[in-house]
């Protein structure tokens, strides 16, 4: 099983205030599978990725990505996974601004510590494979939007993660980037890549084999096509 | 993260806000600017100071009531008496004593003709006093045994004098007036220059018995000598020392009323003085360069703050804290760097341009230039320690999130 969770529980505090974004949340993910989570705003999906993806540690409960239990890991070792094991795609893209669509790409390389001999061609390689080989010198400001997303899809995924967590990529494009974009991702999980993907919209949903939808922190249903 | 990639990303964000990275950088750059300037200066001041010594004349000692660098009670250099030319011929039979020259001094003017130099430096002496003193002659001669027994009115000029009174004429054989009594001049002296601004070409020097009989007896007399050969500085020193305070019935366990002077006291003394200031500057400059150190870390700051999404995103797709850190901490350094190496540029161009225009004679060391570099850098360090810290520790999620 590559992940694994267990009656995970998320609370902010807030001043005195406690903020329960998740609760008892038990699901397992499969290699290879193609998920997406659903839910009204505020419902803890932002929240549920951020902590499949190592960004954040659960409350409470457990989290075991590929057997390894991760609520107990310090900051170091947790970079190491999402640097080894993550790749994100977030909606407003995240690029780093001051460098080109290369740099940004071949920037996990570097902190994956990949030696220099093949890191050049590695990025031109992933670059291609989001078909944005004439575009690889441009700085974001100079991509459009969908140009932009598959900029990010190529630096998720040049450390061949496990996962490829996306959290609402589609939601600042147009519908036919938008697309686009998902048919990027259905390639990437034919090619046999575990995808995670946050959505509002159903028809975006309905691209993934399983829909988990959450509703105030709960898991209301997990539905596999 | 590797090192070229660190510096690479810290160029490229400084370089993106260049104003910004430049008025930061300006405290530094004043303060590591100063430093070299002004101890380029110093160093200079002293190097020229070490070679004016020199055309004093080396290992001269020079006996006289009073010490050149005065500093303690005036009251008893008061009461002290006179040294006397007996006194003089005594510490010239030391067996210790080489060369001895007593000689006493006034001020006169000088005139030939309708020129006159007033106040000027009169020295009576004899023959040794030109080896001991320093002082050749590059037309005429010196005043010889002869002039000093038969009480001549020889007189050699300083080439100052010179000058000002034969500014064509050759003055050998001229008549000058020393205070109203008419000398003969027998030679001119080979100048000199300055020593701490005053010029030491300004002189005439006569027979010793000559200046008593012409301007009266009354004078303490300064004694120069020089080692015998083959002698040490301070045995000598003692042996004069012990002679003197006999005659002159100094109570045993009192303190001498008569000062040796010798050239490298007045240096050390001169270097104590120069070596405070030296000091007192550093503090300054380092203060300086505080203030400019913590203007960096308020900069450093603001960006830490400003590029939170940025630590995110790259914390995100992997970064360590360390890997964040050093990046900010690379950025603080290159600035103070920076801002260290343009202003020992500055510094360096201050000091030879003060060397062109003034007297002042500045010279750029590699001690300045080392330690304001390394005064720049350590700021760099301890005031980018911190942000840097800041940055590294940021939670990735809670960076991700900030607007
Ligand atoms: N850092 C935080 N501090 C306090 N409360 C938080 C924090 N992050 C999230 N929350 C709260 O947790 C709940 C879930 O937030 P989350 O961002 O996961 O929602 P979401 O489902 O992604 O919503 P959206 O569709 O609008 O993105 C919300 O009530 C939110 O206010
Ligand atoms: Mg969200």
């Amino acid at each position: 099983m590559l992940i694994e969770l267990d009656g995970l529980f998320k609370t902010y505090e807030v001043g005195t205030q406690k903020v329960p974004a998740l609760k008892n949340i038990t699901i397992d993910v499969k290699e290879t599978e193609y998920l997406a989570i659903m839910g009204p705003s505020g419902s803890g999906k932002s929240t549920l990725m951020n902590i499949i993806g190592c960004l954040d540690i659960p409350t409470e409960g457990s989290y075991r990505l590929k057997g390894r239990e991760v609520g107990t890991l310090d900051d170091d070792e947790l970079a190491e996974i999402r640097s080894a094991e993550i790749g994100f795609v977030f909606q407003t893209f995240n690029l780093l601004p001051r460098m080109t669509a290369f740099q940004n790409v071949e920037l996990p390389l570097i902190y994956g510590r990949a030696s220099r001999k093949g890191r050049s061609d590695r990025v031109w390689e992933t670059i291609d494979a989001v078909g944005l080989k004439e575009r690889a010198h441009h700085r974001p400001s100079e991509l459009s939007g969908g140009q932009r997303q598959r900029v990010a899809i190529a630096r998720a995924l040049i450390n061949r993660p496990s996962i490829i967590l996306a959290d609402e990529p589609t939601g600042n494009l147009d519908s036919t980037t938008g697309e686009e974009i998902m048919q990027i991702f259905r390639q990437l999980n034919n090619a046999g890549n575990t995808i995670i993907l946050v959505t509002h919209e159903q028809y975006i949903a309905e691209h993934a084999r399983r829909i988990v939808k959450l509703l105030d922190g709960e898991v209301a249903s997990d539905t596999t096509a | 993260m590797e090192f070229r990639e660190t510096l690479l990303t810290s160029l490229r964000t400084l370089s993106s806000h260049k104003m910004r990275s430049l008025l930061t950088m300006l405290g530094i750059v004043i303060g590591a600017g100063a430093l070299v300037a002004v101890m380029s200066l110093i160093a200079g001041l002293n190097q020229s100071v070490a070679a004016q010594f020199q055309s004093i004349g080396t290992d001269i000692i020079s006996v006289s009531r009073y010490p050149w660098v005065q500093m303690g009670d005036s009251d008893e250099f008061r009461r002290r008496k006179n040294i006397t030319i007996a006194d003089a011929e005594a510490v010239g039979r030391l067996p210790s004593v080489g060369l001895m020259a007593p000689n006493i001094h006034t001020r006169r003017n000088i005139s030939y003709g309708g020129e006159t130099v007033r106040f000027t430096l009169v020295t009576g002496s004899t023959p040794e006093y030109e080896t001991i003193d320093n002082y050749l002659v590059e037309n005429g001669r010196f005043i010889t045994r002869i002039d000093v027994e038969r009480h001549r009115a020889s007189a050699v000029l300083g080439s100052e004098i010179a000058e000002e009174l034969f500014p064509v004429r050759d003055p050998i054989g001229r008549k000058v007036k020393v205070g109203g009594k008419q000398f003969t001049v027998i030679g001119v002296m080979k100048e000199k220059g300055d020593i701490l601004g005053e010029s030491l070409d300004a002189l005439v020097i006569i027979p010793i018995s000559t200046f008593e009989k012409a301007f009266g007896s009354r004078r303490s007399v300064v004694i120069d000598c020089s080692p015998e050969e083959g002698v040490s500085m301070s045995r000598t020193i003692e042996e004069i020392r012990q002679i003197l305070r006999i005659r002159r019935k100094v109570p045993r366990g009192d303190p001498d009323n008569f000062a040796i002077n010798t050239q490298s006291d007045l240096l050390s003394s001169y270097n104590q003085i120069t070596g405070v200031l030296y000091m007192a500057m550093v503090g300054i400059v380092g203060l300086a360069l505080l203030v400019g150190g913590i203007g960096v870390m308020n900069v450093m700051l603001v960006s830490v703050a400003e590029r939170t999404r940025e630590i995110g995103v790259r914390k995100a797709i992997g970064a360590r804290r360390a890997d964040v850190t050093k990046q900010f901490l690379v950025e603080a350094i290159i600035l103070t760097g920076l801002g260290g190496a343009i202003g020992i540029l500055g510094g360096a161009a201050l000091a030879l341009l003060v060397r062109k225009v003034t007297p002042l004679p500045a010279a750029v060391t590699p001690t300045a230039v080392a330690i304001a570099a390394a005064f720049a850098l350590i700021a760099g360090v301890l005031f980018g320690v911190y942000p840097a810290t800041r940055a590294g520790r940021l939670n990735p999620m809670e960076a991700l999130r900030y607007e």
